[in-house]
């Protein structure tokens, strides 16, 4: 009894000797790897695989029709000298730098205020999350029809006198217009990690930062934004990873194009064009390939910061 | 918070919070409530500037003409054929893989979690041109199978269930194993019907995943009958781009199914994204 006991959460060496255990051990083993190897084929045949299929594409020229012949570093060099790839990098840099800090910011000031004993809270939670589980397509179609040069966003701002420009039109604000069309999706998500990470903070502290005299403004910067790093953390290595992979809503907004004036071309859309509008497989896999270095320096960085952040407090 | 409770400035912060939730929530609700009264509309009347929130009178022609100018039936048709199959799928891999990794000794395992949790980092979007070209060789373009298959296993699926399992006490599974159950038995019997709640998250945020998934049916279907609801509106929206009534009220059926499964199972939703972000 005990030695079955110590069996379940021990590590294999623990296993006491004799035949019917050892057969159990070996048996396990072999049912511990049948029951991942669905998991893992699937995710290197479409994860991983890919990742490192994309590598080996980025030093090819290929129109997906031809024969593809070795070019060595050339794909990286063109990429480097086309203006459209910076401008496409300029605008999902941008687009994150925008985007993260903001939709951070108001779901943690969503989530601080819903955890407050409200009425309706119910309700108001769920009003606030229902944009991030609608679909991205249909969302866009229909903030493209507010953003309409006649449609209700530049309606409602005649109220005030202001004449609205075509937003997803005018190259100086199609892009902040989808930037403001990400931020309304994503808070609301991002406020219910939050909300999981408040509650998670022991009210005592509170009442003790009350009794030394703090008011509401000190224990929200002294106890709940310091406690809340590990959501934080999350949410921004999860806002930068997103944002920085932005497509569909570039991609439908601008009929494709990343237009106008490629002011909404972001990376992932340019790679998309690559393959389908301009048949160069090699420059969208050397593209791939500098995306995911760009996300893994973003992530690594924000990383460490919060890394030494935490070893401050 | 601790202090009296009636003063006016704790009654005035009430009033703000309330007022700022009031305004946020408004926010999010009348984009969706646009789009319904906009589907509601003539033509005409969806021109009129300023906008008009009323439709008078109520036009329902619009949802009635779009099932005839696009195969839209059919869209809502593939959308399911391939949530459902996706779903299903991710509930039998995902939680394999789990209960392995949360329940069963084998060498490799901590290798193979971390392996599995790091390819979180890999979002379908950056690998799409890979994906793409591995789907054409395979042959899996143009049909079903290569808007499913990709997407059978999800990494966070994986990380979901492992936690859930490691909840299960161990001496359930003690008990069966001295009743000489097999690992499956153990797995089928025991193990899964003790993390429930954990399935219906998991095939919540899957179905709703893959229901609202844009890019892959657009890497995959390239003929119309393939269509799943979002790529098929997007085209309906990039050919017929003047007539929003028309757009609204597609927009509109797309979005009910979300809505009602959102409605009734919100408590899973809401789960499902707080136990990812407390990694």
């Amino acid at each position: 009894m005990a030695g079955i006991e110590s069996a379940g959460s021990a590590s294999l060496p623990a296993f006491p000797k004799g035949n019917a255990f050892r057969r159990r051990a070996r048996r396990e083993l072999g049912v511990g790897y049948l029951f991942t190897l669905p998991s893992v084929l699937l995710l290197f045949l479409f994860t991983l695989g890919p990742a490192l299929y994309s590598l080996y594409l980025s030093f090819f020229s290929w129109s997906l029709l031809n024969h593809m012949h070795f070019v060595g570093w050339q794909n990286f060099v063109q990429l480097f000298q086309m203006p459209l790839f910076w401008i496409s990098v300029r605008n999902s840099v941008v687009f994150a730098l925008v985007v993260v800090p903001t939709q951070t910011v108001i779901a943690l000031l969503l989530a601080a205020i819903l955890n407050q004993n409200l009425p309706a809270r119910g309700f108001f939670r769920l009003a606030f999350f229902f944009p991030a589980v609608s679909s991205s397509a249909v969302i866009s179609i229909i903030f493209m029809w507010i953003y309409n040069k006649f449609g209700l966003l530049n309606g409602f701002l005649s109220v005030f006198g202001i004449v609205g420009p075509d937003w997803l039109g005018n190259p100086s604000f199609a892009l902040s217009s989808i930037m403001l069309l990400n931020i309304w999706t994503t808070s609301g998500y991002f406020m219910v990690v939050f909300l999981a990470g408040l509650q998670a903070i022991p009210a005592e502290l509170y009442e003790a930062a009350a009794i030394d005299g703090a008011d509401r403004w000190k224990s929200f910067a002294r106890i709940t934004v310091p406690l809340l790093s590990p959501s934080t953390f999350f949410i921004v290595v999860m806002g930068i990873v997103g944002t920085l992979q932005m497509f569909d809503q570039s991609f439908i907004m601008s009929q494709g194009t990343g237009g106008p004036l490629n002011s909404t071309t972001t990376v992932v859309l340019l790679i998309y064009q690559f393959i389908f509008s301009y048949g160069q497989v090699g420059y969208g896999a050397a593209a791939t390939v500098l995306l995911f270095l760009l996300i893994l320096l973003v992530t690594l960085a924000t990383n460490w910061w919060f890394k030494r952040k935490l070893d401050y407090l | 918070m601790v202090g009296s409770r009636n003063t006016f400035s704790y009654r005035l912060v009430r009033v703000v919070y309330l007022l700022i939730l009031t305004l946020g929530a408004l926010s999010m609700l009348i984009p969706f409530a646009w789009s319904l009264s906009t589907s509601l509309k003539p033509l005409g009347e969806s021109m009129a500037y300023p906008p008009v929130w009323w439709p008078h009178p109520f036009d329902w022609s619009n949802f009635i003409a779009i099932w005839t100018m696009v195969p839209l039936a059919r869209w809502f048709l593939n959308s399911a054929i391939v949530a459902v199959s996706v779903t299903v799928g991710n509930l039998i891999i995902d939680s394999l893989a789990g209960y392995a990794l949360a329940r069963i000794q084998f060498r490799g395992r901590n290798v193979l979690h971390l392996g599995i949790v790091s390819m979180l980092m890999i979002p379908f979007q950056s690998v799409m041109l890979p994906v793409y070209i591995l789907l054409r060789w395979l042959g899996l373009l143009d049909n079903y199978g290569g808007m499913i298959v990709p997407v059978l296993v999800s990494a966070m699926g994986v990380f979901l269930m492992r936690q859930a399992f490691l909840t299960v006490p161990q001496e359930l599974e003690d008990a069966a194993m001295i009743d000489g159950a097999g690992r499956l038995r153990m797995f089928w019997q025991i193990a899964l019907p003790m993390v429930t709640p954990n399935l219906m998250t998991l095939a919540l945020m899957i179905f709703m995943g893959s229901w609202n998934n844009f890019l892959l049916p657009l890497l995959v279907a390239n003929r119309s009958h393939l269509w799943t609801v979002p790529l098929g509106i997007v085209m309906f929206q990039q050919e017929y781009f003047v007539n929003w009534p028309y757009l609204m009220a597609a927009s509109v059926l797309a979005t009910l199914p979300i809505a009602i499964l959102f409605l009734v199972f919100q408590r899973f939703f809401v789960r499902g994204v707080a136990t990812t972000g407390l990694k």
